[in-house]
């Protein structure tokens, strides 16, 4: 399988296979970005779009400096600050261009979301890059212009915050499910 | 948690879960979490969080490329075709005063043969280096799920990869995408389960497709597990082998048993710079066997010696049998 890298490179050189590759393996992690940040489908996937629209208009400078699932990451993230300031949002959840939509949607990931939207933003939106996009702390480091020791220390802090409020919903709602860690009908496996 | 009795700190063990520490801090942290209680139950509630955060899924629509994106690609291309097209015209202009140059180009050529003696040795040492550590660890894993549970399975014929069960490498090593239901195993193997000698040990782009017969999935995928472990725990290539001879000689990991066997029929794997998809071919596991047993590698034998494990701490000898069809049915190359 060719690296993300080379199909960069080669789409560089010209070649729109390359660039339809790189499309067919992002455009689904990009609108779970832009989704679980944004609560609100259509911009996600208007985003998407104007990610890779980015991705072209600078493929001329692109450097394979960086991995290219950390530069159009940080593209992403640009993106969502224009998209907060045009709507005057402080918020990366809950206070978002529109409010979340709930209709249909399972109570164990209301929890969830409920509980992240008790992080302090700058947490959530770490916690969110290392377990969402799995971003190393490194690049997350570099992606938030903050120190590496920084994003371990804030990961470590909202872990355990979100673990006490996931255990506080579960207690809530023991009717609904006895334990925060009691299995939901979507967690995958591990080995 | 008191730093007097614990070697390394909290943050330091959620960092190796997340495989973040060095090899030699990794050694530590893994030999102290074994031992340790309290921080197993840490490490356990880390992943709990990990685990329950992973509800939260959003449901990608089939996105395809927009009127708009597509409008601005093809500009781009164009004028990329273009630029392509000024730069061959240049070239040409150059061309048609040759006779000035000839002189100049006979000192080229010179020069540019001299370049190539050097690029084809230089091309040859990069073969041994091209690979020399482990790339990051996002550079192994797949980022498309879906692709990579269609890779595995591209391993068998339908008839068997359809109910076969599913495993995708995460982060923390194989989950289960899908648990199947007839004893086949069906994953995306990554360049450390090659020799440890092999040039693409630390290959990013290798991607094998495998699926193992149940007494494979018994018997020879711990090996995969054992080792794909280690090196996300950050261990070195000595410790890995190491630990892998102990493993047999403690009967931690398993011999092969009798008629393990594995399918690599995937026309979209990636074996190796080398050999880039090879050939569709079936595998079999045996504990040390002279090869002459099976008549391999000799002259129009069918059969041949794997070089997997030969020379390696497994104890193991792989023939493998190349077959005339991929897993969809179509026809492969002639061996």
């Amino acid at each position: 399988m060719t690296s993300d890298e080379a199909l960069m490179l080669e789409f560089q050189g010209g070649s729109r296979a390359a660039f339809e590759e790189l499309f067919a393996r992002y455009r689904r992690p990009l609108y779970g970005f832009f989704g679980r940040r944004l609560n609100n489908p259509e911009r996600a996937e208007d985003l998407v779009q104007e990610t890779f629209l980015a991705v072209i208009r600078a493929a001329s400078r692109y450097e394979p400096r960086a991995l290219v699932r950390t530069y159009l990451y940080g593209i992403a993230l640009n993106l969502l600050a224009a998209e907060r300031r045009k709507f005057s949002t402080s918020s990366t959840l809950g206070q978002s261009v529109t409010e979340p939509k709930t209709d249909g949607t399972p109570e164990y990931v209301l929890w969830v979301r409920q509980a992240m939207e008790r992080l302090d933003s700058p947490d959530r939106e770490i916690l969110m890059l290392r377990e969402y996009e799995q971003l190393s702390y490194s690049d997350i480091a570099e992606l938030l212009r903050i120190p590496v020791n920084t994003v371990r220390s804030r990961l470590f802090r909202s872990r355990l915050a979100l673990k006490s409020y996931l255990e506080s919903e579960a207690k809530t709602n023991r009717g609904v499910r006895a334990s925060a860690w009691e299995p939901h009908p979507r967690r995958r496996g591990m080995q | 948690m008191s730093t007097n009795r614990h070697p390394i700190e909290q943050e330091e063990l959620m960092a190796y879960l997340d495989g973040e520490l060095s090899a030699d801090q990794a050694t530590e942290a893994l030999s102290h979490l074994e031992l340790c209680p309290e921080c197993q139950t840490l490490a356990a509630d880390f992943r709990g969080v990990s685990q329950e955060l992973l509800a939260w899924e959003v449901e990608s629509p089939e996105v395809g490329i927009s009127s708009e994106l597509n409008a601005a690609l093809g500009e781009r291309l164009q004028k990329r075709q273009a630029a392509k097209v000024t730069s061959s015209r240049l070239e040409n202009r150059v061309i048609t005063s040759r006779w000035v140059w000839a002189g100049a180009l006979a000192i080229v050529c010179v020069v540019v043969g001299l370049k190539l003696t050097l690029t084809s040795h230089n091309r040859s040492e990069d073969r041994s280096t091209a690979y020399p550590s482990m790339a990051s660890i996002e550079q192994y894993l797949m980022p498309d799920r879906d692709a990579e549970i269609a890779l595995a399975r591209s391993a068998a014929p339908e008839a068997i990869s359809s109910d076969a069960k599913i495993l995708v490498l995460g982060w923390r090593g194989y989950e289960t995408a899908d648990e199947g239901k007839n004893g086949f195993v069906c994953m995306v193997e990554r360049s450390w389960m090659s020799p440890f000698n092999s040039a693409d040990f630390w290959n990013p782009k290798v991607r094998v497709p495998q699926c193992f017969n149940p007494a494979a999935a018994r018997s020879i995928l711990p090996l995969t597990f054992k080792r794909t472990e280690m090196v996300l725990a950050g261990l070195s290539k000595a410790q890995m082998i190491d630990s892998i001879k102990a493993g047999f000689d403690n009967k931690e990991l398993p011999r092969p048993e009798p008629g393990a066997m594995c399918y690599m029929m995937s026309r979209a794997g990636y074996l190796n710079d080398a050999l880039g998809h090879y050939v569709p071919h079936l595998m079999f596991y045996f504990p040390l066997t002279d090869k002459s047993s099976w008549g391999a590698d000799l002259r129009d034998s069918p059969v041949t010696l794997n070089p997997q494990f030969r020379d390696g701490p497994e104890p193991i000898t792989e023939f493998v049998i190349a077959v005339g069809k991929w897993s969809d049915g179509t026809a492969a190359p002639a061996m």
